[in-house]
């Protein structure tokens, strides 16, 4: 499973796309199966928007207790905010999709290390 | 100080009005953001994993208390409160939108701050050792000398498109605080024989991906012609400099590939060329700028200060700051004061508005209105009196600011890292804490003595992990965290490069190792050795068997 | 939009390009033509007998110095931006005019836009082929950004220490 995310222009914030527009909130990303074309042509109908976002690219999720959660522990840190600061980005917002991403367990390329993300 | 006439000012304010421009230009789409990306990186604003961050310049560390009260203004207005210095002497925002810069620019102009030049393929801030203009130790003011480079570095329309990054380095003492052996230049200052004032050139040091402790190319260098001479390093620079590969771009990679002889034939060859007269600055205007700097006006006062004295024996959290923070001042009754930003569980670098605004007060009451940043990450207020200190120390408890550890185990040089850097691999910060709180003890620290550990999260090395005593990079292994250490490293007068001492290991294991190599140290130095000087005298050895033994 | 931003005495105006940009495989033109360095170095000497006026485009790896004994006969020197990133040819304006003492035409082409224009300036260069459609007015706005600088260069802007008298 994928999803498509960027930066936005005007201000920098991690976006995900969903349905041809930018949210804020992973959990309310729009998810593109691995050979779903749709995936690619919105990376393509992104490009085409340099005033709203920069450098649009698709994420590979892995399927976690919560729900679908990037496999790399990056993409989670884009998604969360910082792990030295928990009140600072997104993960202040708390809510269960924060929540579910902060519990996220298991990752593609990881030698079954628990959560990537240890909150302090 | 050097202080901004109109001139500056309107030079500064230029700037800002002409990134104003290019800010709008690209929100409509006049400028891709490959044609506006040079342009803000040359101001200073990257693009990083949650906002874009902004790094403005502090001109070889050197702040007065009404700018780092802008800063502290900077951070709470259009940022969450706080931000981060740098092993540039430079200070980062990480929470900054692009279109609140321009304001940003305009408000840091107005206190003769900006950030020009703290990124992109030119020449970045010039930093000089904290301690100017106060050890007794220098043999002139680097920081002169910085500033003419600054300005002469400022928007040159020859060299604003290198082939990549460029960092000077100036130093005046015997003991570096700058790390200028592994700098592009780095530019000691020396007296010839005859007495005469002149810079020791050294050329191509460097961390990243292939770190190099730069080799002398000029031993003696007269000051009056600084500038051509770098004019003549720069060119050859830029026109011979890899273009083709940018981890291939640095000047290092050029003096390796030349060797040092041939690159300072070729770079005298040009110098010859080059019409001094056109290029080198006039006396009076090295000696206005000479003249920002002279000396202060200090007291005349007892080299002993009964009152701190007094204070140092009724406390023995001030002796211990005293001990570990404290330094000598040339002037008698004075002291060099370091402000540590590595609270154990901190993020190494950082300070809060509310801090800032703190120091800002302590700088102008109680340092002549000046306070420093070091390449490690910590302030500096380099002119206290030694009757002030205990009011000074007593202030900096209440803020969290005088944790007595400046050199020891827990004064950790951590990069941002993969919590905040688009370029890192692994995350540096918790690491940094983790090891810093597993030694919090201060008398353990004491004991253990001077230890510098820096942690990088990726191999550009913003960590400086290559000269650490230990050494830390944080690599990307399967896409997990893996943690590399490397021991002997020195960014000093005694530069070295660490060596790596063996497998990474995941991050949990790490100040566990740091345990072992600690109690391998304890066990066998010798006198008043540090651990440096033990990894030095016994090799690797000892200390890979303390970590690795178990893993057997 | 001008083929040709040209400088003249402080102005920047619109101008048409009478220079054939000619490449090494191309038959060669009647009127004024800009050769790359190598066909310069071949056919160059015979071109300029004949009355024709020449001019040599130099790569951004390519030594200016190489047409040291040649300059005096050479109408336009083109050097050529392939990234505008890639700053070598501004050492090599600078060279051309202070080293080599270069009276013609020095020309930016390839990768040029107006963002570089102060420096381009600043170097020597009084020719410009825009790449992103710019006017004589915007490198004129462009150009025209700072009251003060703070080095010399190529051109005539006093310092700013020389400012302060």
């Amino acid at each position: 499973m994928k999803a498509l995310t960027a930066n936005r222009l005007l201000d920098g914030e991690v976006v995900f796309w969903q349905s041809g527009g930018w949210i804020e909130r992973f959990a309310d990303a729009q998810f593109f199966a691995d050979d779903d074309a749709a995936g690619p042509e919105a990376v393509e109908t992104a490009k085409g928007q340099p005033t709203v976002i920069v450098d649009p690219y698709l994420i590979d999720l892995v399927e976690a207790p919560g729900g679908w959660a990037p496999v790399s522990y990056r993409e989670r840190i884009r998604a969360l905010g910082p792990t030295n600061e928990p009140t600072h980005g997104k993960q202040a917002e708390g809510g269960a999709g924060i929540e579910a991403l902060l519990a996220a367990t298991g990752a593609a390329r990881s030698t079954g290390r628990v959560d990537l993300i240890r909150r302090k | 100080m050097y202080r901004y006439d109109a001139i500056d000012r309107e030079l500064v304010a230029d700037r800002a009005a002409e990134f104003r421009g290019q800010v709008a230009r690209r929100l409509v789409g006049e400028l891709t953001e490959d044609q506006f990306k040079p342009l803000r990186l040359m101001n200073g604003l990257y693009l990083q994993l949650h906002a874009y961050m902004l790094r403005v310049a502090i001109p070889y560390g050197s702040l007065d208390s009404r700018q780092l009260r802008r800063l502290a203004h900077i951070a709470r207005t259009w940022d969450q409160g706080y931000g981060h210095f740098t092993t540039r002497q430079n200070i980062q925002f990480n929470w900054i939108k692009l279109a609140d810069t321009p304001d940003i620019l305009d408000e840091l102009a107005r206190v003769d701050l900006h950030a020009i030049q703290t990124s992109g393929n030119c020449i970045r801030n010039v930093t000089a050792d904290p301690y100017a203009g106060a050890t007794a130790e220098e043999i002139d003011d680097p920081r002169v000398w910085s500033e003419v480079i600054r300005q002469w570095s400022t928007l040159h329309p020859e060299f604003s498109f290198l082939p990549r990054k460029f960092k000077f380095a100036v130093t005046a003492s015997a003991k570096d605080r700058t790390a200028a052996r592994v700098h592009d230049v780095g530019l000691v200052l020396r007296r010839a024989r005859d007495g005469s004032l002149g810079f020791e050139v050294i050329v191509g040091g460097g961390q990243g991906r292939t770190p190099y402790v730069g080799p002398t190319i000029r031993e003696h260098l007269p000051v009056d012609s600084l500038l051509s001479y770098l004019q003549a390093i720069l060119r050859v620079y830029n026109r011979h400099g890899r273009r083709d590969n940018i981890y291939k771009a640095r000047i290092k990679i050029l003096v390796a590939a030349l060797g040092k002889d041939e690159f300072a034939r070729q770079v005298e060859e040009e110098w010859s060329k080059i019409e001094a007269s056109q290029a080198d600055l006039p006396d009076t205007e090295l000696a206005r700028i000479r003249a920002a700097f002279t000396p202060l006006d200090f007291q005349t006062l007892p080299a002993r200060s009964a009152t701190f004295e007094a204070a140092r024996t009724a406390s023995p959290a001030l002796a211990r700051f005293a001990r570990n923070n404290v330094k000598p001042h040339k002037k008698a009754g004075y002291a060099i004061v370091e402000v540590s930003l590595k609270a154990p569980g901190a993020t190494p670098g950082d300070a809060s508005a509310d801090q800032m605004d703190l120091l800002a007060d302590l700088a102008e009451r109680y340092s002549l209105d000046d306070v420093r940043v070091t390449h490690e990450q910590n302030l500096v207020l380099p002119h206290v009196k030694l009757d002030d200190l205990p009011t000074v120390h007593a202030a900096l408890e209440s803020a969290g600011l005088a944790t007595p550890n400046i050199n020891l185990i827990s004064d950790i040089i951590a990069c941002p890292g993969l919590d905040y850097c688009a370029l890192a691999n692994a995350r540096a910060i918790p690491i940094a804490q983790a090891i810093a709180r597993r030694f919090e003890d201060a008398d353990r620290a004491e004991l253990i003595g001077e230890l510098k550990i820096k942690i990088s999260g990726c191999i550009n090395a913003c960590g400086h992990h290559h000269v650490g005593n230990i050494g830390i990079l944080g690599v990307d292994k399967k896409g997990e965290e893996f943690y590399q250490l490397s021991l002997g490293g020195s960014g000093q007068e005694d530069a070295s490069l660490a060596q790596i001492l063996g497998p990474g290991m995941s991050g949990d294991k790490v100040p566990d190792a740091i345990e072992a190599l600690v109690g391998a140290y304890l066990a066998v130095r010798q006198g008043e050795e540090r651990f440096l000087d033990t990894v030095r005298r016994l090799g690797m050895a000892p200390f890979k068997e303390a970590v690795y033994a178990d893993a057997h | 939009m001008p083929t040709l931003i040209k400088l003249a005495e402080g102005r920047f105006s619109a101008a048409e390009d009478v220079f054939a940009d000619v490449a090494d495989e191309d038959v060669l033109p009647d009127g004024p033509v800009i050769l790359s360095l190598t066909r310069f170095q071949a056919d160059g000497d015979a071109l300029v007998s004949a009355g024709r006026r020449v001019g040599v485009r130099i790569q951004a790896d390519e030594a200016v110095e190489d047409l040291a004994y040649d300059l005096p006969q050479l109408a336009v020197v083109a050097l050529v931006f392939p990234k505008y990133r890639d700053g070598r040819a501004y050492s090599s304006a600078a060279l051309l005019r202070q080293r080599l003492g270069y009276a013609g035409e020095v020309r930016a082409v390839g990768d040029v836009l107006r963002e570089q224009a102060g420096f381009m300036v600043r170097c020597g260069i009084d020719a410009f082929a825009p790449a992103d459609g710019s006017t004589p007015e915007d490198w004129a706005a462009a150009a025209g950004r700072y009251r003060h600088v703070y080095q010399r260069a190529v051109d005539a802007r006093p310092p700013a220490f020389e400012e302060r008298g």
